[in-house]
């Protein structure tokens, strides 16, 4: 049974401009010029004879001459000593940790290259998320300082030393204060080099402050359950979950953990087993967690108290006045809450709003739903965002007062993310000495007095604790690259200790944290971790006077409410600009709008066509005595009347990479009830020019094939094959070719339609992995990006009639808001199919077929005809337009030396000229079956796992030998939603996709 | 007269007597020498020289500090006298830091004896040192002088050149007189001779032209035998058979692995667990040269070559104690696989069991290293059709259950399980 839906990735298809339709026709974005030479002066000019003669003759004589250097003479430099631990060409890996998930760091000859997660460790243990996978990156970041600087002039460590400690002892002796501005501090061993230097200096305070923050949360949990922390969520625990405008898939507290929680209630397995969560998403622009959502509603920020106050209604059965009035959104709250009364103690509500209010009345809902225990832990609470707004806004307090002698700022920018840098920099003019632990000139660091630039924690001894009684090591992978020292380590030669941070570290674990756990120091560095925590915590009551808070939501929602409201998110990539060189994560499409190297303001594109704009324009878009222009995205989903603006861009002092990229939108965001919100009334106007955003939402078009399969939870629970629609069981196929044997193995994969939420980090760990070039955004203009593995993200509309199904329904879509899509998100990567369409094309047999299954891709055998791009069903190759790595048109990207050592040693660049495509990675299946033969024995499932694999914390990818009926990928090949992309031309695809199963209303 | 004979007679005799025993003593005396010498080298030099401290300490002038004895004892098992608490025993002991000397139980009395023989003799070399000093001087000047006489002897070479100059000059002097008296004669004779010899060549040459098969063959075996010359030519671009750059240090495989029978392994152990073989860092030379320092064959001093590894690891053989100031040793490499071509040794190595010299060559023979394989793409698919596939090994039973070619009992060579597939070598 074929499905009669109809899927598109971006407006241009659903609408059939006219634009994309000529575009769709062409093999290749551009135009090229064959044609213009053929029919201009081109071939019918008469070359002269003598002319022709002349060019073939220098040409002949250049190539000759361009051929004719040496040999290069290749040096081979052995280590003088070498480490016993290190075999030349056999990686090493170490436990680490970053933002507080113990990782793996695998290094080759002393250099890290990539970074996975720690499959042993608790909470989040398999998969990474993107900035964690392209974190490696920015050690070998060329626009980090190489020294520590005064006044912006490069000096010694020693000479900073002394100019530090003569302020610091000048601060003390006149009793003023000394501040250490941070983001959260959760490491243990900064804690204590902190509380060192504090004994020191007795006026020093630590003031932690996040740029996007989480300070409501603290302080609603302070008021109502007695416990200033943000817990940790189990949703794993959860049958049903309602977010209003809570990313939690996404940036929202630890989305990747959320994630492999959520999706072990949604995956194959639960569904084997009849199970599967419902989730109620509401929000006003599309999140990557409401393109996941089983229902998703779209609400105005105004209107998410009054969601919620609702919600606590039809729970409780209370009248708690100032519900919402929006139709869909009462008629989806009543639903959800008989759902979430149905499922009480496995049920959750989370909210994303920073609001104090809004988290009393969230903890209300959420104590009545019996939430607190198993669902949202406060015994074993995260400790990743300890920032309070109030604090930082007290610190600017006394600066202005003058109390303040000395300021440190460490990993904090409040320059370019407070909401009005000129309150800093006023406040900062009378502190007598700035200095900022930044490991680059960076906006806040460059108008400091002075830089004791910090080292990576590739580079560093330490730890952290993201989560009560979970401990996690940072240990060193590779020396200091450059003149620079750990901030505690700085603190503590302040404070006049000797102790080396390695002493300092460990001294600190054996008295504070391995006490009593039997372990010792060599355990952990090993492991990784430690954790004294419980699975799940105690059940707490909530103490909320709801109709107080009520009232105080609903001046807060009148307070934004406007014609036009505007909503800022972190983006998955950049975060809160933290990242903002890292060029991978600049180059990661967002997970719904596929846009790179820009923010945007996103609009419905109904309320688009109202103001007047479409894409390509640019608008301006002011709020809080702010203004900017952004270009336009006509963003299905958002809700009408309001704009999304993506955090983390418009950096002007961070790299090459990220300089310039975007605007800054942090201004917009506004303080109120003591914590920073990311919601405010705004205007949006035309305004003038154009600009090109590098989309690659339908660079790659699939033409309205079947290529999505979506069911529904009822149905599937009636029929597990519903919609799956293998094309083999109602068709018979005839080859033209003969059957491709594979005696030994053949390597296949399925990817679960269903766990895959699209975030991408998959992407970046392919790109690590595989030496994928970054290619900028003029690149991704010209639809040139290299993504070996791309997600592709389809549309559905859905109106309150039924969904929009039938083809000729379509047409009428211009009668509806685009406010109600639903998403399907799916990774498209080579197909390694057994006929592959490619491999009869090429005319110098680049690319063949292997006898494990795989499609192989020679690349000194290329010589760039592209045919098989051409004839690929699947559009997943890619063609290098230039030597990404030796081109100074890339030198704001990887074209460096040392930059370059972030490379993969055991995977060629590929060179200008020739097709790439996934590779299966072969380096690791070559390496894998080769430690079995070493071994003697056999090769097991799971010795062989893909990069973008192990960086999926939702396990939606699996690998592995289907001739091996025992491995997890045959088991779940044999799943009964697998079906094959275009399986219907026959050309055998060895990826086997399961259906994504909705777990809608109506069903 | 008589008188004279038998006094010459008797003269004789005691000579000839005196002569035989000189013969049998020093006949005598050199065979324990000779041994003790032969002993001396394989047993002590690592740690020991006679003028000078190496590990332990110089030995000349032991047979005056120790009775021999003693000395016997000592080789035997010092570490025993040293527990006996043998006064000397414990001081030498303490003298030299605590350092354990080799116990040589397996050395007979005699054999000691010879060694301690040897020693002296050396000793008493030495001690002619004043002597040999001179002579070495001597030779010195010697050698000086063969210098001196190196350059007498070219200077006379290019006197005598000169003279053959000035001789020929003369002759070719004389001879043009003469030509210049008969030039008539010889132009009419030189007249006949080109006229008699163009027409020969002239009708040769119209005759070649005349006959195209003739032509055309000959254009066709310029063209065959260019083509021939250029497909050669092109075939060997990029091909460094042969190469045999010039490295840093003058290292031999023929004195490591050949005379000293080196294991491979020993220093290229990466080839066994990785794919890069591994050129041993310093440290690994350190673990013999450290002691090991060729110095018999430079007059006592550090050979050259060794030197150089102390200065990479910042070693004073003096003190015996390593510095800071390390440098890494620049070695020409001599194996360049191209980057798109993955090689890995220990696949080859330790699971196909190729033997080091099939891709190297003699490498034990070579003075220098030298690429001794083409490395082709050419080689290396010829050779993974030839080889069969380690059957024994658990990794490839199920391979072995599925392909037909085995259940006829072929053999399974590594092309056929997918050894010359693309992407086993290039990704």
């Amino acid at each position: 049974m074929d499905s009669n839906k109809k899927y598109w990735k971006g407006l241009e298809e659903l609408q059939q401009t006219p634009a994309f339709v000529e575009k769709s026709k062409q093999e290749f974005a551009e135009p090229i010029p064959v044609e213009d030479v053929l029919n201009e002066a081109g071939l019918s000019t008469k070359t002269p004879r003598r002319d022709f003669l002349k060019a073939l003759g220098f040409g002949l004589g250049a190539v000759t001459l361009a051929a004719c250097n040496r040999t290069p003479i290749h040096k081979a430099v052995p280590y003088v000593i070498k480490p016993e631990e290190i075999t030349p060409g056999v990686p090493n890996f170490y436990a680490s940790s970053f933002n507080g998930q113990s990782v793996l760091v695998r290094t080759r000859e002393g250099r890290p290259i990539s970074i996975t997660a720690n499959p042993n460790s608790v909470g989040l243990s398999q998969g990474t998320d993107a900035t964690t996978s392209a974190a490696v990156l920015d050690l070998y970041d060329m626009s980090k300082l190489q020294n520590p600087q005064i006044g912006g002039k490069d000096v010694e460590w020693a000479d900073l030393d002394k100019t530090v400690i003569a302020a610091l002892n000048k601060a003390a002796s006149a009793g003023k204060q000394i501040s250490i501005v941070s983001n959260t501090v959760n490491s243990p061993s900064t804690l204590a080099a902190i509380e060192s230097f504090k004994s020191k200096y007795p006026t020093a305070n630590h003031v932690q402050v996040d740029a996007v923050s989480y300070s409501g949360i603290i302080e609603a949990n302070k008021l109502s359950l007695g416990k200033a922390v943000i817990p940790s969520y189990h949703f794993d625990q959860a049958n049903v979950v309602v977010s209003v405008a809570a990313d939690f898939l996404g940036t929202w507290l630890s989305g990747e953990e959320h994630t492999q929680d959520y999706v072990k209630n949604r995956d194959s397995k639960s569904l084997k087993s009849g199970k599967m969560s419902r989730h109620i998403q509401f929000e006003s622009g599309l999140s990557m967690t409401g393109s996941n959502a089983d229902v998703r509603i779209a609400i105005k920020p105004s209107e998410e108290g009054a969601v919620l106050i609702s919600l606590f209604n039809a729970i409780t059965g209370q009248s708690v006045s100032g519900g919402v009035t929006n139709k869909k959104a009462q008629t989806a709250i009543t639903l959800a809450a008989k759902e979430l009364i149905t499922n009480r103690g496995n049920a959750v509500v989370v909210a994303g709003s920073n609001d104090v209010n809004i988290q009393l009345l969230t903890n209300a809902i959420n104590s009545a739903l019996g939430a607190y225990g198993s669902i949202i832990d406060l015994d074993n609470f995260s400790k990743q965002y300890q920032g309070s707004d109030a604090d930082f806004q007290q610190f600017l307090a006394s600066a202005n007062a003058g109390q303040i002698g000395v300021a440190f700022f460490l990993n904090t920018n409040p320059f370019y993310d407070y909401i009005k840098a000129d309150d800093v920099t006023a406040a900062l003019a009378k502190v007598e000495f700035t200095l900022s632990f930044s490991d680059r000139a960076d906006e806040t660091a460059s108008v400091l007095k002075a830089i004791a630039p910090t080292s990576s924690f590739l580079e560093s001894w330490g730890d952290s604790s993201s989560k009560e009684g979970y401990y996690t090591i940072v240990q060193p992978t590779i020396n200091p690259v450059f003149n620079t020292r750990q901030a505690d380590q700085s603190l503590l030669v302040w404070a006049g200790s000797t102790t080396n941070i390695y002493e300092f570290v460990k001294e600190n674990w054996e008295a504070n944290v391995l006490a009593g756990t039997g372990k010792v120091w060599n355990d952990v560095l090993q492991s990784g971790f430690i954790y004294k925590g419980t699975d799940s915590g105690s059940s707490y009551s909530a103490n909320v006077d709801v109709n107080a808070v009520s009232a105080a939501i609903l001046t807060l929602s009148k307070a934004i409410a406007g014609e036009v409201e505007l909503k800022l998110y972190e983006p998955s990539g950049l975060r809160d600009g933290r990242y903002a060189n890292n060029a991978f994560l600049q180059e990661l499409p967002d997970p719904v709008s596929k846009v790179t190297w820009d923010n945007y303001a996103a609009l419905n594109p109904r309320f688009a066509e109202e103001l007047g704009v479409g894409e390509n324009d640019k608008v301006k878009v002011e709020a809080n005595g702010y203004a900017i222009e952004l270009p336009v995205v006509l963003q299905p989903g958002q809700a009408l009347g309001t704009v999304s603006i993506a955090l983390g861009y418009g950096r002007t002092k961070v790299g090459k990479a990220g300089n310039e990229v975007g605007q800054n939108a942090f201004p917009f965001a506004r303080f109120a009830n003591g914590s920073k919100q990311l919601e405010s009334k705004a205007t949006v106007t035309k305004a003038s020019g154009t600009y090109q955003l590098a989309q690659t939402q339908t660079h790659h078009t699939i033409e309205g094939r079947n290529i999505v399969r979506e069911t529904t939870f009822a149905k599937y629970l009636k029929d597990p094959n519903s919609e799956s629609g293998r094309f083999a069981d109602t068709h018979k196929t005839y080859d033209l070719w003969n059957k491709f044997e594979s005696p030994g193995h053949k390597w296949v994969m399925a990817i679960d339609l269903n766990a895959c939420t699209g975030c991408g980090s998959c992407i970046v760990a392919c790109s690590v992995e595989n030496n994928v070039p970054v290619v900028g955004r003029d690149e991704v203009r010209r639809r040139r990006e290299m993504h070996w593995l791309r997600i592709d993200r389809y549309y559905t509309l859905e109106t309150s009639e039924g969904k929009l199904t039938k083809e000729k329904e379509i047409a009428k879509a211009d009668a509806y808001d685009y406010e109600d899509v639903t998403v399907v998100h799916q990774p498209m990567l080579c197909q390694h199919c057994d006929h592959a369409p490619c491999e009869t094309v090429c005319p110098v047999l680049a690319t063949v077929h292997s006898s494990e299954g795989l499609n192989h891709m020679a690349y000194n055998r290329c010589f760039g005809t592209r045919y098989c791009a051409n004839n690929c069903p699947y559009k997943v190759r890619r063609f290098n337009w230039f030597n990404y790595w030796n081109d100074s048109r890339f030198d704001n990207y990887l074209n460096n030396e040392f930059t370059q050592l972030v490379l993969n040693p055991d995977v060629t660049t590929r060179s200008r000229g020739v097709m790439e495509k996934c590779s299966m990675c072969i380096q690791r299946i070559q390496a894998g079956k080769l430690q079995a033969k070493v071994e003697n024995r056999k090769l097991k499932d799971g010795d062989v796992q893909m990069a973008c694999q192990q960086a999926c914390s939702a396990n939606a990818i699996i690998f592995g030998d289907v001739n091996d009926p025992d491995s997890e990928v045959s088991k779940a090949l044999r799943n009964e939603r697998v079906y094959y992309v275009l399986e219907e031309i026959n050309v055998q695809p060895n990826i086997g996709y399961m259906t994504k199963v909705r777990n809608t209303f109506e069903a | 007269m008589r008188n004279v004979s038998s006094v010459l007679g008797k003269l004789a005799k005691t000579m000839s007597i005196s002569l035989m025993l000189l013969f049998a003593v020093t006949m005598a005396h050199a065979q324990d020498i000779k041994e003790g010498q032969t002993l001396f080298k394989s047993k002590c030099t690592t740690c020991h020289a006679v003028s000078k401290k190496v590990v332990g300490p110089a030995l000349a002038g032991m047979s005056e500090r120790h009775p021999e004895e003693w000395l016997v004892s000592w080789i035997h098992n010092s570490q025993a006298m040293i527990a006996a608490g043998d006064e000397t025993a414990v001081r030498l002991f303490e003298e030299n830091n605590k350092l354990v000397m080799t116990s040589f139980t397996d050395l007979s009395e005699d054999q000691i004896k010879n060694i301690i023989a040897y020693v002296k003799d050396e000793e008493a070399k030495a001690a002619a040192g004043p002597a040999e000093g001179t002579a070495g001087g001597a030779g010195a000047a010697e050698s000086e002088g063969a210098n001196t006489l190196m350059i007498l002897g070219l200077v006379a070479v290019v006197v005598l050149a000169i003279a053959i100059i000035v001789v020929l000059n003369r002759v070719i002097r004389s001879l043009e007189k003469i030509i210049a008296t008969n030039q008539a004669a010889i132009e009419a004779a030189e007249a006949a001779n080109t006229g008699y010899q163009e027409s020969r060549f002239s009708k040769f040459a119209k005759a070649f032209v005349k006959n195209k098969k003739l032509v055309g063959f000959t254009v066709l075996l310029f063209v065959v035998l260019l083509s021939f010359a250029g497909w050669n030519t092109l075939w060997n671009v990029g091909v460094h058979q042969g190469y045999e750059p010039v490295q840093p240090i003058k290292f031999s495989h023929q004195i490591h692995a050949g005379a000293n029978q080196i294991d491979c392994q020993y220093c290229h152990g990466g080839a066994f667990k990785s794919k890069n073989a591994s050129i041993p860092s310093a440290n690994v030379c350190m673990n013999c040269h450290n002691t090991v320092t060729a110095s018999d064959h430079y007059d006592g001093e550090i050979s050259p070559e060794i030197a150089k590894i102390y200065n990479a690891v910042d070693f004073d053989p003096e003190t015996r104690t390593y510095g800071d100031n390390t440098s890494p040793i620049e070695w020409v490499r001599v194996h360049n696989l191209p980057d798109f071509a993955y090689f890995n040794h220990s696949q080859h190595v330790v699971v196909a069991g190729v033997e080091c010299q099939t891709c190297h060559g003699p490498v034990e023979t070579m003075e220098e290293i030298y690429q001794y394989s083409p490395l082709t793409m050419k080689w290396c698919v010829e050779c993974h059709k030839a080889t069969e596939v380690d059957s024994d090994n658990a990794y490839y039973d199920q391979l072995i259950q599925a392909h037909e070619k085995l259940k006829k009992g072929e053999k399974m060579t590594a092309a056929m399980i997918g050894g010359l597939e693309c992407g086993k070598c290039h990704y």
